[in-house]
């Protein structure tokens, strides 16, 4: 038999047949494993949770025309190739136009209905969004100041700029008759607006027009939003990408106080994690001095008495960083749905970093104990009991 | 040339003179036994010829080497060359079996033998419980144990100290006559006991006192 396989057998031996002692340092690496990898993972997870959750304040970049009337929907789709799709969690055209209804000036937006929900999940809507021609969403100001409800019809009146006055003094003007499906509750401005669809409003105006604004919601740290502003104003001469800076500047400020404050957790775990174990190795150690004394007097070096030691140490380690690994993935994934809502994405990578993390950390704790244990004299084990 | 002799060894703790200019020598395939008061510095005497353990003064020459000043590195290589090393407490390691803990010897001597181990344990009458554990062996079984340890690697010199010490009758008589069957192959024997009839089987017994040789008998009624 090689020295090798003895060696094993005994580590192995040790480990099984003292399980009681062994598994109460497999615990203490367990549970050190299993907050560092939680941790870590919430850690690496947070800007996408938070970010998911900074979105709900909606947009973050608009794009304004850099002249008069020089944005239209061909100037915003080239924006956009600039920003990963994926990272898009919303994007909504707006154009602006002034109609009355019952002789009352109101201002109407037309836009991708299902593009301004997106972009702006907050929106509370009473009814339905519109879905089909002839179908709008009214801001609740509007509805209380023209006595709307969902499932009234109101008819509105759009005069052309050009067609003011006309040769006969009477104002010419189109109308185009509407039914409520939504009342918005926003607590902004919006609610002073009726929002209808781009091609209702094309339909009404009888003019194509071009986008007075385009609100775009984006996942991304301050530096991505900034790289992409800039790549959409070096790129897209007609319009002018800007980011909103209250909103990206807090989603910075929160996430960094976050992860600095989740690094610092992880830190002191760590720390408390190796004097755990530097205590239960040091206890074994003290546990077992007649069986080192006796492997010595038998002609054990230090090397060796160091070697089964570790050896013991480093399977624990590698047990309780799987262990860890595994229980850390449920525990950041609680947290997740406790505290985001939502749910974590596995981290494949995380379990042989979290499994060498905790080898490491034991080789260190077992250090100290394990020097200690070569300490130990041979003429021990002739001492009586 | 003897196997073993020490020249005015002195063991010094503090102002206790435990072993005091002890000189002593031992011939190959010699069975000596050391009896004494408790105190007298048997198991002092024990560790030093052992190799666990240096005199204050003095020297130790095994196979006409002096080890008394050798550091801690070359005691161990001696010890595991050389010795073969039995306690009273027995001393197995509690988590490993009857033939694993024989094997652990040859482990740190040179290369573990399943085979080997389980003669060895054949020798001492307990093939049969090879995979048990010590706790599931009796007191006399777990001395055979490490009766088989202290022999796997052929040593210069088994030491025992106080091997009867917790055995019944019954299972002292079994040690002896491993004892004698290991002195007629020529092994060579040093054994502490505070009991008369296991000093009587040696050749001879050295009496210490006082960390001093008292006296020392030669057993005219020796049967090899
Ligand atoms: N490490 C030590 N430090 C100080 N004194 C020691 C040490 N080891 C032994 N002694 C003392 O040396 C003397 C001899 O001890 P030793 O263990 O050799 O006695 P012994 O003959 O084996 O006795 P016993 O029959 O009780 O085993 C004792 O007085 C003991 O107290
Ligand atoms: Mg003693």
């Amino acid at each position: 038999m090689k020295r090798q396989k003895m060696y094993f057998r005994m580590v192995v031996a040790s480990l099984i047949r003292r399980r009681s002692r062994m598994l109460v340092a497999l615990l203490a690496i367990a549970i050190g494993a299993t907050i560092l990898s939680g941790l870590v993972t919430i850690y690496y997870d947070v800007p996408r949770q938070m970010g998911a959750q900074f979105r709900g304040y909606g947009a973050n970049m608009i794009l304004l025309p850099q002249e008069e009337n020089s944005m239209d929907m061909a100037a915003m789709e080239a924006a956009l190739t600039h920003i990963p799709a994926e990272s898009v969690s919303g994007a909504a055209p707006y154009r602006y136009e002034t109609i009355r209804v019952n002789e009352q000036p109101i201002i109407i937006a037309g836009t991708d209905l299902q593009g301004a929900v997106a972009a702006s999940p907050y929106w509370m809507i009473t009814g339905e969004l519109p879905s089909a021609s002839g179908q709008a969403l009214i801001g609740k100001e509007v509805a209380s100041l023209l006595g709307l409800s969902v499932g009234a019809s109101f008819t509105a009146s759009y005069t052309p700029a050009q067609a003011e006055t006309s040769e006969n003094g009477v104002t010419q003007y189109q109308t185009m008759p509407f039914e409520v499906t939504g009342v918005l509750d926003t607590g902004g401005s919006e609610e002073q607006y009726i929002f209808l669809s781009s091609q209702d409003v094309e339909a009404l105006t009888g003019e194509e027009g071009t986008l007075d604004v385009v609100q775009l919601s984006v996942n991304g740290s301050q530096q991505e939003l900034e790289a992409y502003a800039d790549a959409i104003n070096g790129a897209v001469p007609q319009l002018a990408a800007r980011l909103v800076k209250r909103v990206t500047q807090s989603e910075t400020t929160v996430l960094t106080k976050l992860q600095s404050l989740v690094f610092l957790v992880t830190a002191v775990v760590l720390v408390l994690t190796m004097v755990c174990v530097a205590t239960t190795m040091m206890a074994v150690v003290t546990e077992r001095r007649k069986e080192i004394g006796l492997r010595k007097a038998l002609g054990a070096s230090n090397q060796s008495i160091i070697m089964e030691f570790m050896g013991e140490g480093l399977v624990l380690g590698a047990l309780g960083g799987l262990l860890g690994s595994v229980l850390g993935f449920g525990f950041a994934q609680l947290v997740s749905t406790r505290v985001f809502n939502s749910s974590i994405r596995f981290q494949g990578l995380l379990v042989p970093i979290t499994i060498l993390v905790s080898v490491a950390v034991t080789a260190l704790a077992c250090l100290l104990p394990v020097r200690s244990a070569t300490d130990i004299e041979p003429a021990l084990v002739l001492k009586g009991e | 040339m003897s196997l073993l002799q020490l020249n005015q060894v002195s063991k010094i703790y503090g102002d206790l003179r435990a072993l005091d200019k002890v000189s002593l020598s031992v011939e190959k395939g010699e069975w000596v036994a050391i009896m004494g008061p408790s105190g007298s510095g048997k198991s002092t005497m024990m560790n030093i010829i052992g190799a666990m353990d240096k005199p204050s003064e003095g020297e130790v020459l095994l196979d006409g080497r002096d080890i008394s000043k050798e550091n801690a590195k070359t005691l161990t290589n001696i010890r595991r060359d050389k010795i073969g090393l039995i306690f009273q407490q027995f001393h197995l390691v509690n988590y490993l079996t009857a033939v694993e803990n024989v094997m652990v010897a040859q482990y740190y001597h040179s290369i573990p033998d399943e085979k080997e181990a389980l003669n060895a344990l054949e020798r001492v009458g307990l093939r049969d419980r090879a995979k048990h554990l010590p706790s599931q062996l009796s007191g006399g079984e777990q001395q055979r144990v490490c009766i088989a340890r202290a022999l796997i690697n052929y040593p210069e010199v088994i030491l025992a100290d106080e091997p009867t010490g917790n055995l019944d009758e019954a299972n002292e008589g079994i040690v002896l006559d491993i004892f004698r069957q290991l002195h007629r192959e020529g092994s060579t024997l040093i054994v502490v006991t505070h009991d008369p009839e296991v000093a009587e089987v040696a050749q001879r017994t050295i009496v210490l006192e006082h960390g001093r040789i008292a006296r020392e008998v030669v057993n005219e009624n020796f049967v090899p």
